[in-house]
């Protein structure tokens, strides 16, 4: 042993300021390494930065619409003069065009066109301006400002989707009124205004992309997540109760625990043909009703809920147990009156996450039929918003996307955006719940 | 919603149940709480849960039953001949429950004469006529047999109804009635509740392996059904996916390995883009980022996780399917024609990469955050550089966790719907160009199952096949990863 | 062999290896160490005693900058090793880890066989021209770390096999390996069982003929038993520094006495 010892041998003394080649080279090793993780985040950031940028530019435009406003007065004379003839509307239209020469004339526009341009560019208006005199007789005689919604051709135009050069003339939409929309944009007789329509309205027909809401949608998935809430809230926190606190070491505790944890991952497909084989095959509950859409999705949610609830069960220190149970009270009454409320922020912290999770998820009620149904309607009332087919955000987001008239791709990024608003929202929510109790033991 | 007025009517008994359980507990203790064994409200419940339980349990199996009992009598009554060509029993039957239903409602709503009901003898096509008219979606002229299949099966509905609302009444007053006849001060009631209570988290815990044993049967039931159907070595081995669209035809070519080829594919695209970031990025921020971009950059990276996977499909389809084209189709920025369309592997491929990389940087930062200090610092002081130590030192330690977690991304990657659904294609092909449209399991149990077709021919069935094997390989593939994990995690706890 | 210390002690004066002058350690704002001045002589071994959370540790730690991957610890002054100061800022402190090696206080083999843990070093420096070279290299440091004999049959194996003591000792070999001029070993022989231990002192002794060894140990009598040099530590001060023989038995300032009887600590 003492031989080796006295063996070694000293280096060579060198410098520690003087870096040898070998220390250069390992230090631009260091320094490469240390590149290869900023350009991982990198990516990764950029590609958060292209997806949201993508999603709002296609989608923002779905949150406005284009109207040709004009302002004109309707004489008692002309009124009746109207109501008077054959073709009350085509009279009516008449009128309307009258006032938008007037209008355009007094900003000074010099452009050729004919009422067949007026009505490519906005449709036949004689029928809404009628309307609107029928039920406010009163305005007559009385300037009033009509913005009536341009055709989805000029819609798209002015959104920059499409060029004068592409644009086939048609029946529908000639290059050259687009020399007149050009005008009319210049002179704010056509502008563009915030589309509460997109946010309160319903879904359209395949071939109407300017009239298609998604408030319908919306009111399927609130129903779709008050099943899941009223459903999962308790009895994820139950089972969470009786496996965090009362649950014996035995095979069934075991088993169930088993269970829990792979649930959590089976793909969501495979609960959608749960939801088909169960609930509206063997069960005969209706389809593309937001009750088994919510019956699926709260079996989704419940292992999430249940493991996060069980972490904060997990986080309440046994002291406070030991504590209700030292001056008399029963299991129960200890977990009940002490640890429950102690844990319950951390509780619907999870639950708001869960929800956010089930309010996204789409593959499953691709297979329950909530796909392809056309929400046309809102529901009549409480009970019917759970038991009658509807759509739900997500679903109503495919069903536009998988659409042919391209038309529907804005509403279906639209359709993100209030989707991402709402988790957004939830998530928020969670934070400032989380911040606001949660407590250091 | 009649059913909702029966639960009313049962929680308005437990609730009287309640207080007059309380008042009893309270009288018998000769009005001193003291003398009582538990707390007053303890009896209560008592009497409450006695009334409810029992009844909420029959009413919940009688939903469930009734259905399918009368169904099975009134099919196994219908004669041969009502069966049309091309029509199954199931069809029929569900035109029955139409038919029953509708009259239901013409009746309330006054358009059908409860007379017509009693004479099965009726006027069929007046019948149709009333139907019609009281907007019930009756699809054809009713036949005679549907018509008294309908009949009996409304007759027998009506009868099980009146008898669920009988025997859940009774069990609610007869199980309130027991509750106070044990109502005394010396009940120990406080203990009766609290198992009851611990019955009920039981079940409630127990929902799991419900939900298990729903999918496991759900799927196994209809998968041997595909396999009368079609022959399971075809299934497994055959190399042509080319579902016919008759509905009954028997010239359908259902085999997985195409599906599966797709599937794998895009998985591995997904993996080599999410792995290499995601370590990386996991690497970085637990390693060198300091405090104030590790607090920034985690959470952002996390957003990706949580959004949702229908973003993800429009976005390949919208945004990256063209993007991709341009580069690599015809007239592209490369001058290659190797894409024709933008649904491709790639396409899909790249964007579950994209929504893998939070999942695969949080899971390796635990584990690299779970490989002790003590080890860096045993190489920091024999003068590794921070990145031998990484390379040398802490991925080696971590390998198993990583492993693990690569593992558990690829489950995710295999169960994967919307992003391949828009993304991907629906062409089934077995080929080698990352740039074709290809298709996999879980696009196409959406596509089987979401049409018209008829769910007992093999066409529908064949998703629960496909469905099942999906469970499987996720399911091994998530109890070998998680064994993984827990086994390195044992190893520094 | 204790009893011929004493002798030895007093006898040779060696060159400074380490030279402290005025150091001050921070954690954020925690002033750790405070105005340290302390020679550290080459082919010696130098003890730093004193309770718990004096700072020795901390102080050992400044000697080779591995204070430098905790963010919030900051070090003024200056620490020359041979002259040179190890916080200018050309230095390159994985050059100078691999000149001060260091042995912590738990064995941290790293999970790879008894040979991958030695050669470890060896590797990344660059010390081995080839395989036959590298298993030299190995064999010597694992002889120099009296751990060959025991070793030699499972190269293969891994270190976290091994027992404790065996570990620890497999820890100073790998140090040993990288041919550093000083060795830094914050208490090695706590996590270890007596007789493992006597065996890592027997061996500091035997490195003290290559190396100038720094130890840091909660045990007095081990700092009696293998030091050349005792350097006592109080609440982050630098109380007293000498000849071992002096401070344990004729110590100049009350708080060393104190602590040498029993008194603080």
């Amino acid at each position: 042993m003492t031989d080796a010892t006295n063996s070694g041998a000293q280096a060579p003394k060198t410098s520690l300021i003087a870096h040898d080649a070998r220390t250069k080279k390992r230090n631009s090793a260091e320094k490469r390494f240390r590149a290869y993780g900023v350009t991982a985040i990198g990516i990764g950031l950029f590609f958060l930065t292209v997806l949201f940028y993508s999603i709002l530019k296609s989608g923002l435009p779905a949150f406005t619409t284009t109207v040709l406003s004009v302002e004109f007065t309707m004489t008692q004379e002309q009124y009746d003069e109207a109501e008077g003839t054959m073709l009350k509307t085509a009279k009516y239209q008449g009128f309307f065009n009258d006032g938008l020469a007037a209008q355009l004339a007094e900003t000074g526009v010099e452009v050729e066109y004919d009422a067949k341009t007026i009505e490519r560019i906005a449709g036949k208006t004689g029928n809404l301006i009628r309307a609107h005199y029928q039920e406010n007789p009163n305005t007559i005689g009385s300037p009033v400002t009509f913005d009536l919604p341009t055709s989805s051709r000029v819609n798209r135009y002015i959104n920059g989707e499409f060029t004068k050069d592409e644009v086939e003339d048609s029946r529908f939409l000639e290059a050259a009124d687009l020399d007149l929309v050009d005008v009319m944009l210049a002179s704010g007789t056509i502008r563009t205004v915030f589309d509460w329509n997109f946010i309160t309205g319903k879904d359209s027909g395949v071939d109407n992309p300017g009239g298609a809401g998604i408030g319908a949608s919306v009111i399927g998935s609130f129903f779709m997540m008050l099943v899941v809430l009223v459903l999962s809230l308790p009895i994820g926190v139950a089972a969470s109760i009786y496996l965090e606190e009362f649950a014996p070491k035995n095979r069934w505790t075991d088993l169930i625990e088993v269970n829990i944890s792979n649930l959590a991952a089976v793909p969501s497909i495979v609960f959608g043909i749960l939801g088909l084989a169960v609930f509206i095959q063997f069960m005969h509950l209706p389809q593309s009703a937001p009750l088994v859409g919510g019956l699926v999705l709260t079996l989704m949610t419940l292992p999430t809920i249940i493991i996060s609830t069980r972490a904060s069960l997990k986080a309440v220190p046994p002291s406070i147990r030991d504590a209700a149970l030292g001056i008399g009270a029963s299991k129960m009454q200890a977990v009940f009156h002490h640890v429950l409320p102690l844990a319950m922020p951390g509780i619907l912290t999870g639950t708001i996450i869960g929800l956010a999770q089930a309010l996204g998820e789409t593959a499953p009620l691709l297979l329950i039929g909530m796909v392809g149904f056309v929400a046309r309607e809102y529901p009549e009332g409480f009970i019917q918003g759970f038991v009658e087919p509807n759509s739900a955000m997500p679903a109503q987001i495919y069903t536009w996307a998988s659409r042919a008239d391209a038309g529907f791709y804005e509403k279906a990024w639209g359709g993100i955006i209030v989707l991402l608003a709402f988790l957004l929202t939830m998530n928020i929510i969670a934070i400032i719940l989380r911040r606001r109790f949660e407590r250091r033991w | 919603m009649p059913i909702l007025w029966l639960i009313c009517a049962v929680l308005i008994i437990a609730a009287i149940g309640f207080v007059i359980g309380r008042t009893r507990a309270i009288s018998s203790g000769q009005g001193d709480i003291r003398n009582l064994h538990s707390l007053p409200s303890y009896y209560g419940w008592n009497v409450a849960l006695k009334s409810m339980v029992p009844a909420f349990f029959v009413l919940i199996v009688w939903l469930i039953a009734q259905p399918l009992i009368i169904s099975s009598v009134v099919s196994s009554n219908l004669p041969e001949t009502a069966i049309p060509e091309g029509s199954s029993a199931g069809l029929i039957m569900s035109e029955v429950q139409r038919t029953s239903n509708g009259v239901s409602a013409a009746v309330i709503s006054g358009d059908l004469d409860s007379a017509v009901l009693a004479d099965s003898a009726a006027d069929l096509s007046a019948v149709t006529e009333a139907l019609k008219n009281a907007g019930q979606i009756v699809t054809t002229e009713l036949t005679q047999p549907i018509w008294d299949a309908a009949l009996s099966y409304r007759s027998m509905s009506n009868a099980g109804t009146t008898a669920m609302w009988v025997v859940v009444i009774a069990l609610a007053i007869a199980g309130a009635v027991w509750g106070l006849r044990q109502t005394n001060a010396d009940f120990r009631a406080r203990n009766t509740v609290e198992t009851s209570i611990r019955y009920m988290l039981i079940a409630a815990a127990s929902i799991a392996i419900l939900t298990t044993v729903g999918i496991v049967l759900s799927l196994v039931f209809n998968t041997i059904e595909f396999f009368r159907l079609y022959p399971i070595t075809h299934f497994f081995f055959g190399t042509e996916w080319a579902p016919s669209f008759s509905g009954r035809g028997g010239s359908s070519e259902l085999g997985i390995l195409p599906l599966l080829w797709g599937t794998l594919y895009i998985s591995v695209v997904a993996l080599a883009v999410a792995v290499p970031i995601g370590l990386f990025a996991a690497i970085y921020l637990s390693e060198y980022a300091s405090k104030s971009v590790r607090s920034v950059a985690k959470p952002l990276l996390e957003v990706l996780a949580g959004i949702p996977t229908i973003v993800y499909g429009l976005f390949a389809l919208l945004t990256v399917g063209p993007l991709l084209v341009s580069v690599f189709g015809e007239g592209g920025y490369l001058g290659v024609d190797w894409q024709g369309g933008g649904r491709a592997v790639m396409t899909a491929g790249i964007v579950m990469g994209i929504m893998l990389i939070p999942f695969v940087s949080s899971l390796s930062d635990d584990i690299i955050n779970a490989v002790p200090q003590s080890l860096r610092d045993g190489s920091y002081g024999l003068g590794a550089t921070q990145s031998e130590t990484i390379k040398q030192v802490v991925l080696p330690a971590a390998l198993p966790g990583i492993v693990g977690a690569v593992l558990l991304a690829a489950s995710r990657a295999i169960g994967e719907t919307m992003i391949v659904v828009l993304g991907a294609g629906a062409a089934a092909r077995l080929s080698l160009n990352p740039f074709e449209a290809m298709t996999t399991v879980t696009a196409k149990i959406v596509s089987q199952l979401t049409g018209d077709s008829d769910f007992s021919s093999p066409e529908a069935l064949v998703a629960f096949a496909l469905g099942m094997t999906l469970f499987i390989l996720t399911l091994g593939l998530n109890i070998f990863a998680l064994y993984i994990v827990n086994k390195y995690r044992e190893q520094y706890d | 062999m204790n009893d011929m210390r004493l002798i030895d002690r007093a006898v040779d004066m060696k060159d400074i290896k380490i030279a402290a002058r005025d150091v001050q350690v921070y954690y954020g704002d925690n002033h750790a160490i405070k105005d340290v001045n302390v020679d550290i002589a080459d082919k010696t071994v130098t003890a730093f005693i004193g309770p718990s959370g004096c700072g020795k540790s901390t102080f050992l730690r400044s000697l080779n900058r591995m204070n430098d991957t905790i963010d919030i610890c900051r070090v003024e002054g200056n620490i020359l090793l041979d002259g040179e100061d190890i916080y200018d800022k050309q230095v390159d402190p994985v050059q100078l880890r691999a000149k001060v090696g260091m042995v912590f206080q738990k064995p941290n083999p790293f999970p790879k066989s008894i040979y991958d843990n030695v050669a470890y070093g060896p590797r990344i420096h660059g010390l081995a021209k080839n395989k036959a070279d590298l298993d030299e290299i190995v064999e010597k440091a694992l002889r120099r770390g009296a751990i060959w004999d025991e070793v030699k049959d499972r190269l293969d194996k891994p270190g976290t096999g091994l027992s404790g003591g065996q570990q620890q000792r497999l820890c100073i070999a790998r140090a040993v390996a990288t041919e550093p001029e000083v060795l830094l070993m914050d208490e090695p022989c706590s996590a270890l069982d007596p007789i493992a231990t006597a065996q890592v002192e027997e061996l500091i002794d035997e490195l003290r003929e290559n190396y100038s060894v720094v130890i840091v140990t909660h045990s007095m009598q081990q700092a009696a038993r293998v030091s050349q040099k005792t350097a006592f530590f109080h609440l982050g001060n630098l109380v007293e520094y000498g000849e071992t023989g002096q401070i344990f038995t004729n110590p100049v300032d009350p708080r060393t006495e104190s602590y040498i009887t029993g008194r603080i600590g």
